[in-house]
């Protein structure tokens, strides 16, 4: 593990910079940042990205308020407890553990990944609320697309620069990601 | 001040392959028409050639751009450490291609184009991020890469759009 002493940085600051320049903050600023900050932000992002299917879903009259609070829900535990999962799963097959990164580690950075979900969740839920647009793929799906980069960068730092290792478990958790969405989508109806 | 620390390869290195982006870029030319209403032959043939052409040009405005933005390193590497940096960090297209081809073929989104998006954006940012790993140092570096997605990015949604 980097252990090298560098200026700390506020924590928002290191979310903002793991959407522009994961590979450096994965390197050298995840010590920093307690892992159930990092799963605020993943359940917060997810929540956010289920209520917009949610939303999107009561606007074409699929289902009704009560169903809209269960997905978002859903989305609570799939950005947490799912994300958290992933995270350990990832850890053990890059066997992190035998190059001294720590499950809380793995579950921090996997997690924080997910600020740039963050972003478009917001700004696909004004735009659901204010102008009535249906954006959970639009905005949930490219959101949770841009996590990838960020989970890249943490198996690769896990993996100890395994290029095609790191692209071929970030393939897999990227579709054990859309593919559970999809089918907890589902579920909630 | 901008101050390049040498070129930081491996040396003996194998020569740098562009194949599997080529090939990320050419599925998603075939992707991509299942999004319109009735798409037809010719459509796919246009966005084929389209995505190809995208590829082509990603690929090579970056080695150029990366190349003559680092001259240090680019003379020590003989003009190979922009090629291993963008041969290596373009590969990560895979994981959205792989994923673009799940989500039309297996869920049925229609929504490949932002895949593709990100994909683009994604690989070039990483290329970026390979060229800072190999010795370059700089905003440039970053801001160049990402540059060269978004205009390409832009042009190949404008395009797919207008397409038959």
């Amino acid at each position: 593990m980097n252990t090298i002493a560098q200026t700390a940085q506020p924590r928002w600051k290191v979310t903002l910079n793991m959407m522009i320049n994961p590979g450096e903050v994965v390197k050298s600023q995840m010590t920093r940042i307690p892992w159930p900050y990092s799963l605020l932000i993943s359940g917060l992002s997810f929540t956010l990205f289920f209520l917009q299917t949610g939303l999107d879903m009561l606007r074409t009259g699929q289902i009704g308020m009560s169903t809209v609070i269960l997905i978002t829900m859903l989305g609570l535990f799939y950005g947490t407890a799912g994300v958290a999962l992933i995270a350990l799963l990832a850890w053990a097959l890059s066997q992190g553990g035998e190059r001294s990164y720590t499950v809380d580690w793995a579950i921090s950075s996997f997690a924080l990944g997910y600020s740039a979900t963050l972003v478009y969740a917001l700004l696909g839920i004004i735009f659901s609320l204010t102008l009535g647009w249906k954006t959970a793929v639009a905005f949930g799906v490219t959101g949770v697309l841009w996590a990838l980069r960020p989970s890249m960068y943490t198996i690769r730092q896990m993996s100890g620069d395994r290029v095609a290792f790191s692209i071929a478990l970030t393939t897999l958790c990227g579709a054990i990601l859309l593919l559970g969405w999809a089918l907890l989508g589902r579920f909630g109806i | 001040m901008e101050m390049n620390l040498g070129y930081a390869g491996p040396p003996g290195q194998s020569p740098v392959k562009f194949w599997p982006i080529y090939l990320c870029f050419m599925i998603f030319g075939i992707l991509i028409p299942f999004s319109k209403p009735e798409p037809g032959v010719i459509t796919f043939l246009l966005s084929f050639l389209l995505a190809l052409v995208i590829g082509l040009l990603a690929v090579n405005i970056l080695i150029m751009l990366l190349n003559s933005s680092n001259k240090t390193l680019s003379a020590e590497s003989g003009g190979q450490f922009a090629r291993e940096a963008v041969g290596t960090g373009m590969l990560f297209m895979i994981p959205f291609t792989i994923l673009a081809g799940l989500a039309q073929l297996l869920l049925g989104w229609n929504a490949v184009m932002p895949f593709a998006s990100a994909a683009i954006m994604t690989a070039c940012a990483s290329a970026g991020t390979e060229v800072m790993k190999k010795g370059a140092q700089g905003i440039k570096n970053v801001m160049i890469p990402s540059a060269i997605a978004f205009l390409l990015s832009t042009g190949w949604m404008i395009l797919v759009g207008i397409m038959p």
